[in-house]
């Protein structure tokens, strides 16, 4: 304590007003942080009560005994379990196939060199700002015209179809691998495919991950799409989660559907804190670059 | 000596240009390879479904049957202007994206700012306010519901601790537009944060330090240094928050359902696309819903256009390296 003051002491005397800034800036960004994690913190606490209790006259702030047995009834209410497997499918095949498609075109976009291409690039610039909802709804109604809802087809085809961010992503991350790799590749007679899959591919591992968890993500956490594609039988843990938790008379159980909701967000969670540098990198990348 | 030479660089030139030929097409068979996936996705996945919501609010196609589909012509798109709902869902879902973007960019900007500087604690806030963008949307709506729930919620049963005032109805008429709102800044500051802390991170810390020993103070600092080089940070993220805002449908869906997508948003927020959503699905009249969406494409991408035209006003581009196997 007392050689930390010192330190401070003969780097800088004590400055007042430093030092409150520095207390302002922290309580401010407590303050925030607090309000940030309120709401979650109040679906916590309310997963461990009893089903009288989260909405009790005057409100109980904690549950006389933690429900832990609200967990359990998440997977006897409802098959939990295979509406996780369904998201667990979707998210996992549209991700993988998405990062393969996507690493393609990044990799020809940023090494293949072909006239025009800068020009091809625009149009991939331009599909970034292209409103979703105009082609989701459109999507749909030829879809079902072509038998393809009720299926995880639209997902498969989506996924083979690319992404625009994350074309985007991986021409940005292949820009930067040295020439001289591919040129000592080249003189060797390997044609691109075997430069990419043998090369680029290998080395291109934490931007691989990135993008497949940023597209699993996505995928896990979307309602719309399994809303609209999907019927009950197939469905995902999404629109379960919104509509499934009821008792006999229709009214929600609210204490389980929480419970579910922290099963169902908590994958998601564990993933970030396993790869959180290379998610920021790859929020930071595609949003950063216009 | 000299007729040899001439006589030989055609040759040679025309070998090279024969082998450099099919180097080129070669390069071009492989680029197509690489590039079918997403060419094709392009083709199937994006321009035949954004015609073919061209052709469909043509007609009066209703989702079930082809041979009773009519041709109406411009039809649904003079419907748009009788149509008093879709109007006023037009200016709500105006004043919705005039508020919330210029909040959701000055709270990411403002928390980067914070901390964008040299404090212990810095990846623990970054994390914090990043963990709301993690949550999918349906849990986010149901701990929203149930924190501002106006009987006994902890929202409310908090604010009548300190001041009586009752039972406020947050997911309602009244505060429809303020709940949304602080739902959508919950769920989404964080990423936009994230971003704008690489972009301040980016600038060389040279130039601050050279601007403090000319004389300037913090705010012509910020004026005149950071805000310019965070232009095309912040032109980027205004594209595409205003783009994605204006296409605002789950939230308040989800925060106005009990179960399923029954519920009908107050109005405030009973946005364009909740009005399409519901003429499509509800109603059945998909060459309606057709024609709001290319109205509203048309108009996004006058949007965008106006926005990229103003760019060279106020984003400040410095030079551009990046794409660098060029």
């Amino acid at each position: 304590m007392t050689g930390n003051a010192i330190t401070t002491n003969t780097r800088q005397p004590f400055n007042s007003r430093k030092f409150f800034g520095r207390v302002g800036l922290y309580t401010l960004l407590f303050g925030v942080a607090v309000f940030v994690m309120l709401p979650v913190a109040w679906g916590i606490i309310t997963s461990l009560k009893q089903e009288g209790e989260y909405s009790a006259n005057p409100i109980k702030w904690l549950p006389v005994v933690p429900q832990f047995v609200n967990y359990v009834h998440v997977f006897i209410y409802q098959p939990f379990l295979k509406y996780a497997r369904n998201s667990l499918f979707l998210a996992v095949t549209f991700s993988t196939l998405t990062v393969i498609t996507s690493a393609m075109s990044g990799f020809a976009f940023s090494r293949i060199n072909v006239p025009h291409k800068q020009a091809l690039f625009q149009v991939v610039i331009a599909l970034l700002i292209i409103p979703n909802l105009v082609t989701v709804i459109p999507t749909f109604m030829i879809f079902s015209k072509l038998g393809l809802t009720n299926t995880y087809w639209p997902w498969i085809l989506w996924g083979l179809g690319a992404s625009p961010f994350y074309i985007f992503l991986f021409r940005q991350f292949f820009s930067n691998f040295p020439k001289e790799l591919e040129d000592a590749a080249e003189v060797d007679g390997a044609n691109p495919l075997r430069i990419f899959v043998q090369i680029f591919l290998p080395n291109a591992k934490p931007v691989l991950a990135t993008a497949f968890i940023l597209n699993f993500i996505w995928v896990w956490g979307d309602y719309l799409t399994p809303i609209l594609y999907l019927s009950d039988r197939n469905t995902t843990l999404a629109v379960k989660l919104q509509s499934a938790y009821i008792d006999p008379h229709g009214n929600t159980l609210v204490t389980v559907v929480m419970a579910a909701s922290v099963l169902y967000t908590l994958p998601l969670i564990v993933m970030f804190f396993m790869a959180q540098k290379h998610i920021l990198q790859g929020v930071i990348t595609s949003g950063l670059k216009g | 000596m000299a007729v040899q030479q001439t006589a030989e660089v055609p040759v040679a030139a025309e070998r090279v240009s024969r082998r450099h030929l099919s180097r080129s097409r070669r390069q071009t068979l492989w680029f197509l390879f690489f590039q079918t996936p997403w060419l094709l996705g392009l083709f199937f996945l994006t321009i035949i479904p954004i015609v073919g919501g061209f052709i469909i609010s043509l007609s009066n196609y209703d989702g079930i049957s082809i041979p009773t589909t009519k041709f109406v012509g411009i039809g649904n798109y003079t419907r748009m202007l009788t149509d008093k709902q879709g109007m006023e869902a037009l200016v709500h879902t105006t004043v919705y994206v005039l508020i919330l973007v210029p909040l959701v960019l000055a709270l990411a900007f403002g928390m980067a700012m914070l901390l964008n500087q040299a404090m212990k604690g810095r990846g623990f806030f970054r994390t914090a306010y990043y963990l709301p963008t993690l949550v999918p949307i349906v849990a986010v709506a149901w701990i929203f519901k149930l924190f501002l729930a106006s009987k006994n919620g902890p929202l409310n049963s908090a604010i009548n601790l300190i001041y009586p005032v009752g039972e406020i109805v947050w997911i309602g008429q009244a505060h429809a537009l303020a709940t949304v709102i602080s739902m959508a800044l919950w769920m989404s500051f964080g990423t936009g944060m994230v971003i704008f802390l690489a972009g301040l991170q980016g600038i060389p810390p040279e130039l601050e330090e050279a601007s403090i020993v000319d004389g300037a103070n913090k705010f012509q600092v910020f004026r005149n240094v950071i805000l310019p080089l965070m232009t095309p940070v912040i032109f980027f993220q205004l594209v595409l928050s205003l783009i994605g805002t204006f296409q605002e449908l789950l939230r308040p869906m989800l925060l106005w359902s009990t179960t399923g997508m029954q519920g009908t948003p107050s109005k405030p927020v009973y946005l364009m696309m909740v009005h399409v959503y519901r003429q499509v699905f509800t109603f059945g009249r998909y060459g309606y819903g057709a024609a709001i969406l290319w109205f509203t494409f048309i108009l996004l991408m006058l949007l965008a256009l106006l926005l990229f035209w103003s760019s060279k006003y106020w984003v400040y581009y410095t030079q551009n390296v990046e794409g660098g196997a060029e």
